[in-house]
């Protein structure tokens, strides 16, 4: 009897963490490269519908993962010379303080040695994994498609752009950066193009987000009303049986 | 509720947004201003169950973990230094810079600050001065018979005198490049003051070695392109507008739980 309000709860809690997925796909509509994500749900335990012949045991809801959607997000125009941005699947190397970390977030800076770093101050890597140095004096930095710098006339380096056979192991660690959680290794990507001046922006589509947040709420709602009408019933029955005796 | 707090982050993050486009804006007619941007990250995530943990003893791993994140930040307020466009006017005292470059100004505390406006003026003394009144650095002073100044590309000022048909060089002026120009500090009045960031000043000749020549007779307009911003303030305000339903959305689920009957 009590199990359906345990079930109902179960699914409250999932719906609550989905509401704050989706506050903070809603929050960061606006954050340069940021992928939107979705709460993927499973029933728990996993048993069979049909039992020949037992009970039927009781199932819950539970969280099973966070799904990111590694689409494209929509390219703006900024005119910026270290703007850059990816078309296609690939990352951005940066050296964190304790390892690679990868973005999509290509709003670059110089640092007071002529680095290119990110807008935290983190070193972008080229192809080899060394640091890219530039003297704003050579003239305008210029960047290829496939991410080769060239300064005035002179190659400086490539960009590197990497990609991974499976991105579900990146995990996120704010500042738009990725961490890798597997051991596989970074593969150049060769399907990504780098666009200078632009900003790839979120791929969050509000409409969708405000749906699913109107979904969340009218579900949870709903889950009450459960609630409701199981103590409902529970009253129901104490107070029929003290009739009958 | 996370997603009340989460929603809080995205409504402050758009409200620096506001501010900062709508400084933009104000500035739009300002003298060698330069646009900014808020940049936007975002906020730690809470891993409730990591990517890649063991799922059981046989070495299978979770593929994908649950992190939820708490929101959005400002990054920081970016400059972007593109030249802005050069509008004539016709005054011998009015310089734009077509390159990098700053005008290095004395200030009155015996600082250095560095300013793209070039929009000078003579003093009592005949000193060029900024429209504050502070003295460009190296001074240059134009005699009061003078009756013609020419700036030349590479910063010779020259000045006519009545009876002498040959021009006499009264001093250069010199420009002040950064490696992270992105990373000087504003201070009001088209001012800039040097930082850790920025890197410490090159002062060099106008036209040499990468610094920008200077144009006499032309300042330069600011670099803020009006459609942009006002399509941007749109999206900002939207962007609000959408958070502050989330709050609602949130506060409505706390209000159902507390409706509950026991």
């Amino acid at each position: 009897m009590e199990n359906a309000l345990y079930v109902t709860l179960s699914r409250q809690m999932v719906l609550r963490r989905q509401m704050d997925i989706v506050a903070n796909n809603i929050a960061n509509a606006d954050t340069a490269g940021f992928k939107v994500e979705s709460l993927m749900e499973k029933t728990d335990p996993a048993a069979p519908a049909v039992t020949m012949g037992g009970p039927n045991p009781v199932k819950f809801v539970s969280a099973d993962g966070v799904a990111r959607d590694f689409g494209q997000g929509g390219l703006n125009r900024t005119d910026a010379p270290l703007d850059l941005a990816l078309e296609g699947q690939g990352f951005f190397q940066v050296q964190g303080p304790d390892g690679p970390r990868y973005t999509r977030d290509g709003r670059f800076t110089l640092d007071e040695t002529g680095r290119l770093v990110t807008q935290k101050g983190l070193p972008v890597l080229d192809d080899g994994g060394g640091e890219i140095v530039l003297d704003p004096a050579e003239g305008q930095l210029s960047v290829a498609a496939d991410g080769t710098l060239t300064q005035g006339a002179t190659r400086i380096g490539k960009l590197g752009v990497v990609t991974f056979r499976t991105l579900a192991p990146l995990e996120k660690t704010g500042d738009n950066l990725y961490r890798n959680t597997s051991n596989q290794q970074p593969q150049p990507a060769e399907a990504a193009r780098v666009r200078q001046g632009m900003l790839e922006g979120s791929n969050v589509q509000p409409i969708v987000e405000i749906t699913r947040m109107i979904e969340v709420s009218r579900a949870y709602e709903r889950m009450t009303r459960i609630m409701d009408s199981t103590a409902e019933l529970s009253k129901t029955a104490v107070q029929r049986m003290g009739r009958v005796q | 509720m996370q997603a009340l707090r989460t929603a809080a982050t995205g409504m402050a993050a758009q409200q620096l947004n506001v501010e900062v486009i709508s400084n933009n804006i104000a500035n739009m007619n300002t003298v060698a201003f330069k646009r900014q941007r808020a940049e936007f990250q975002d906020l730690l995530y809470q891993t409730l169950e990591a990517a890649g943990a063991q799922s059981s003893d046989q070495g299978t791993i979770v593929p994908t973990g649950v992190q939820v994140g708490a929101g959005v930040k400002a990054g920081s307020v970016y400059r972007i230094a593109t030249q802005g466009t050069m509008t004539q006017t016709g005054n011998a005292l009015d310089l734009a810079i077509d390159g990098r470059g700053y005008f290095q100004v004395l200030l009155p505390s015996g600082e250095t600050a560095y300013s793209r406006a070039g929009n000078f003026a003579i003093n009592d003394q005949g000193q060029l001065v900024t429209q504050s009144g502070y003295l460009i650095e190296p001074a240059i002073t134009v005699p009061q018979e003078a009756t013609e100044v020419t700036i030349s590309k590479s910063g010779q000022v020259q000045v006519k005198t009545p009876g002498n048909p040959v021009p006499q060089t009264v001093g250069n002026l010199e420009l002040a490049t950064f490696i992270n120009e992105g990373g000087l500090s504003a201070q009001g009045s088209n001012l800039f003051l040097e930082t850790a960031a920025s890197g410490p000043p090159t002062v060099g000749q106008p036209g040499l070695e990468g610094v920008g020549e200077l144009i006499q007779g032309f300042t330069e307009a600011s670099n803020v392109d009006p459609v942009s911003e006002i399509t941007a303030l749109i999206v900002a305000q939207r962007a609000y507008e959408m958070n502050s339903k989330v709050i609602s959305a949130a506060d409505n689920m706390l209000g159902v739980a507390n409706q509950i009957k026991s």
